[in-house]
């Protein structure tokens, strides 16, 4: 029993070292198959800009460095993968010379907060409605309600936002409209920082809310379907076992063990953000991040935001891969 | 006294192509401590009878008009005028309900102790020592509460699953128990020891019980009246040795007869001489020393034997679920590689082929399994399915005329079931599409996995005469997997009966299955349930027995051959 739960613990942690590998080396090799030099195109937009740009220079010789193209290339392979697994990702080009380890750092805590809270809002609520399409003894109105508000599903969440910010910021000025906390308040642990944040986060995370639960509920919709005919199910009603009981430990239960491990990839993506909905509300976070770094052709920006956001899919999934044996003892030994 | 009373009942169920009648003004009562057995072939409306007594039917069945009276209910007795949580407390602790399919009824995230005590919590609230109720039910039912009650459902064989669910159907002693089909996914010997399990725990409480079912020999050892019913029309009632020895509607007569007996007389078209098949120097089939191993298992034990084409002939290959049966048809097939050994068609090893070679394999070996309906693509006609491999091999030959020809052949008529969708056909006619798709190839050899066991039992002699065919008609060797040793007994020339990956007896049918020696091939025989009364099929002490005599076989069972036939020689030692 412990011998298979070490070679599970194993081959879990040896898939999410690879990925981790594996990625980082396709950012590496990435960049080098595009027939445009990163430098050069620096070098065209400065020129472009006009004027003489202050510390051209060291930008230039940090990038030369970065790229390593003085070295040979298992050198700056070995450079590559050095400094990565360090989190040491160079320096923005863009705010040059702020560390990129430092960017991501300080977007890094913005985003997972206010994603992990709409993501586990809409899991809960997408999840529970799905059940309930399915459930038979759902009151009728939700029968017919729950459908209908699949419609938002089909929105972007961008249309979402700025209809939210018309409605709840706009006509009723109940949020603020941008930032991720209050100018008026100092970012240290207060409670009216605190609240300041949490108000500030209301509006972003319901145009997620609003748009994703859908995913979700069609997923459970399924899922119930198919448990609602198990025959365990069935044996659940005919011992008499009350119905809230069978929804909850029989049904919901066994439905949920897939959505469980798409909630884990989820969490990856997440890093990522919603991109759009944190440019529309100005939100300080890693989509913004990545956003800004577009424009700007911030490579070592966007390499590092690449790195950050698989790094998170592979710990988000290798943390499920160890909790599913705790919820499907299924698994336990058949791992 | 009765327990149950079911009166003039009609259950319908409305569907876009206007209201089915499920069940027509069936009357019958539930004698306290008495056993009905419910019998007819699928959609006859017995389990729907049975569900409408705990207000379950499916979607959108419900009851039309009739009365179903529970007669321990206080006051009003009829169930059908409970209100909803009035019908929750009279589900299992007054009527309790095994289900049909032992693999999936228990919740797979839950202890199985743990799925006693919701039952117990559910009609009792609180009870003090839930631990002991559980353990007293498993006890009952012949489990160690000890082991048993820690595990979860995945880690029960079938027989210690279904045996659970006998334990949370009686721990609240209820007065009726309603057995779905109890045992239709066990192995013989296992089956047995459930359907014993169920009626001394039955008996034991006192409870009356409804056991539903298709299978006449299985009612007959079990019950003591059987309700017979066809479309939804209770047909026949009566003590199980009237129904058995006197039954007087037809289709009662029909399912007994579609039992097929040892011994008895064959379903079979006789047929003078049968063609010759091709001479070789070498083999058509042979295993050489073939085994398998699959991790830690030993699906098959070296064996060895070579099967001459020339005098076609059946060879059965009989055993219970893990006895290597199907490994060794896959091995056959070349799906599988051997671990050792070689398997060799027409002196060539099948997995040393060239493409070429691999292709004339596969035209000359034809396989049926027992599902016919995964082994249609259900997006297209079946002339498509019967088409595709005969150009695909490069046939010649007008493919409609052989197609029709093929048809013809396994007794359908192919302008009623070429132009169809799979799904439009019955179970039976898939199969025997099956057996005329792989006709149309004029195989050498037909490698059939179990190929009637998903077809209803009317069916079954139909499908297996046109096998038999194949071999009388169009000399086609046969390779016939089976659990079954009464089809087996009629349809083979030779049988060699499976265990744990052994052959432990071999020879001519009318030896090894007519007169068995090995005690496990008795055993099997033994714990089939005959529909002859005068054979009988024992108490539950004879099936705990049973258990004990296959832990004297062991892993290592001797093999005792009971002669030879010409054309197929078994390797020995």
């Amino acid at each position: 029993m412990e011998n298979t739960f070490a070679r599970y613990l194993f081959n879990r942690f040896f898939t999410l070292f690879l990925t981790v590998f594996i990625a980082a080396t396709l950012i590496w090799i990435i960049p080098r198959l595009s027939p445009v030099n990163p430098i050069d195109a620096m070098l065209g937009r400065m020129a472009s800009g006009g004027g003489t740009i202050e510390n051209s220079g060291a930008i230039m010789e940090q990038l030369m460095e970065r790229f390593g193209f003085n070295d040979p290339w298992y050198v700056q392979y070995w450079l590559y993968i050095r400094n990565t697994l360090t989190f040491d990702f160079g320096l923005s080009t863009s705010s040059f010379p702020t560390p990129v380890a430092q960017m991501i750092g300080d977007a890094l805590p913005w985003t997972i907060g206010l994603m992990m809270v709409a993501l586990i809002i809409t899991f809960i609520i997408g999840n529970l409605l799905g059940a309930l399409m399915v459930w038979e003894h759902t009151p009728r109105p939700w029968k017919a309600v729950i459908p209908a508000m699949m419609v938002f599903t089909s929105m972007p969440p961008i249309l979402s936002g700025l209809l939210l910010m018309y409605i709840f910021s706009s006509t009723l000025p109940w949020f603020p409209l941008n930032g991720a906390y209050s100018i008026r308040v100092e970012p240290e642990l207060s409670l009216s920082f605190i609240g300041s944040v949490i108000h500030h986060g209301v509006l972003p995370a319901m145009s997620i809310v609003v748009v994703t639960f859908g995913f979700w509920a069609l997923g459970m919709r399924g899922l119930m379907i198919t448990v609602q005919g198990e025959d365990y199910t069935v044996l659940a009603k005919a011992k008499g076992l009350k119905k809230r009981y069978i929804l909850y430990k029989y049904m919901i239960r066994n439905a949920i063990l897939p959505q469980i491990t798409a909630f884990a990839l989820k969490i990856g993506m997440l890093v990522a953000g919603q991109v759009l909905v944190e440019r529309i509300f100005a939100y300080p976070g890693m989509g913004k991040l990545l956003y800004d770094a577009i424009l700007t052709q911030d490579y070592p920006v966007i390499q590092g935001v690449s790195f950050v956001i698989i790094l998170m899919t592979a710990l988000a999934v290798f943390l499920v891969d160890l909790l599913y044996p705790l919820i499907d003892p299924r698994i336990r030994l058949g791992g | 006294m009765s327990v149950l009373d079911i009166k003039n009942i009609h259950i319908d169920f409305p569907t876009s192509k206007g209201v089915v009648h499920a069940v027509t003004d069936v009357t019958l009562s539930v004698e306290k401590g008495r056993r009905i057995g419910f019998i007819g072939e699928s959609g006859s409306g017995k389990t729907t009878t049975a569900l409408a007594a705990m207000r379950m039917l499916a979607n959108p069945g419900f009851v039309a008009s009739g009365e179903v009276h529970l007669n321990s209910l206080e006051g009003d007795t009829n169930v059908l005028h409970l209100d909803e949580e009035g019908m929750r407390r009279v589900r299992l602790r007054k009527i309790s309900y095994i289900p049909q399919g032992a693999m999936n009824s228990l919740n797979p995230v839950m202890r199985v102790e743990a799925q006693i005590w919701d039952a117990v919590v559910a009609h009792e609230g609180a009870v003090e020592d839930l631990q002991a109720r559980s353990d007293t039910a498993l006890e009952g039912v012949g489990l160690d509460p000890k082991v048993v009650g820690r595990l979860y459902p995945h880690e029960l064989s079938g027989g210690m699953k279904q045996r659970v669910c006998i334990a949370i159907g009686t721990c609240l002693t209820p007065d009726l128990i309603i057995a779905d089909e109890p045992t239709s996914a066990l192995d013989v010997i296992t089956q047995r020891h459930v359907m014993q399990t169920l009626r001394e725990m039955q008996a034991k409480i006192g409870a009356g019980l409804i056991l539903i079912g298709h299978d006449m020999g299985l009612m007959a050892q079990s019950v003591d009246d059987i309700a017979v019913l066809k479309k939804g029309v209770l047909v026949e009632f009566g003590p199980v040795r009237q129904i058995i020895e006197n039954p007087e509607h037809p289709y009662t007569k029909e399912l007994i007869s579609s039992v097929p007996l040892v011994g008895g007389e064959s379903f079979l078209h006789a047929q003078a001489a049968p063609p010759k098949g091709e001479k070789l120097d070498v083999p058509l089939l042979e295993l050489d020393g073939v085994s398998k191993v699959y991790g830690s298992v030993t699906a098959l034990h070296p064996m060895s034997f070579a099967l001459d084409g020339e005098e076609p002939k059946i060879i059965s290959i009989v055993g219970q679920s893990g006895s290597g049966k199907s490994t060794m048809g896959s091995l056959m097939l070349g799906f599988n590689d051997p671990t050792a050994g070689a398997v060799r068609f027409k002196g060539d090893d099948i997995n040393r082929m060239t493409a070429g070679e691999r292709l004339e394999f596969r035209k000359q070996v034809q396989a049926v399994f027992q599902d016919p309906y995964a082994c249609f693509n259900p997006f297209y006609r079946v002339n498509h399915a019967l088409k595709f491999p005969f150009e695909n091999f490069g046939m010649q030959g007008d493919v409609e005329v052989e197609m029709h020809k093929a048809c013809e052949a396994v007794g359908l008529d192919p302008s009623l079931v070429l132009g169809r969708y799979p799904h439009q056909l019955s179970g039976g006619q898939r199969q025997r599409l099956i057996v005329a798709r792989a006709l149309m190839l004029s195989p050498k050899l037909l490698i059939a996995d179990e190929p009637v066991s998903m077809v209803d039992a009317s069916l079954r002699a139909t499908i297996l005469a046109n096998i038999h065919d194949l071999k009388d008609k169009h000399g086609i060797s046969i390779i016939y997997i089976t659990h079954d040793l009464a089809t087996a007994y009629h349809v083979s020339d030779y049988v060699m009966v499976l265990y744990h990956g052994h052959v432990v007896e071999a020879g001519p049918p009318k030896e090894v299955i007519g007169d068995p020696q090995h005690a496990y091939t008795r055993l099997l025989i033994d714990s089939i349930p005959w529909p002859d009364l005068d054979r009988d099929w024992g108490d539950a002490g004879d099936a705990r027995a049973a258990l004990d005599v296959l832990a004297e076989i062991g892993g290592t069972p001797e093999t005792v051959y009971r002669g030879d036939i010409p054309g197929f020689t078994l390797g020995q030692g």
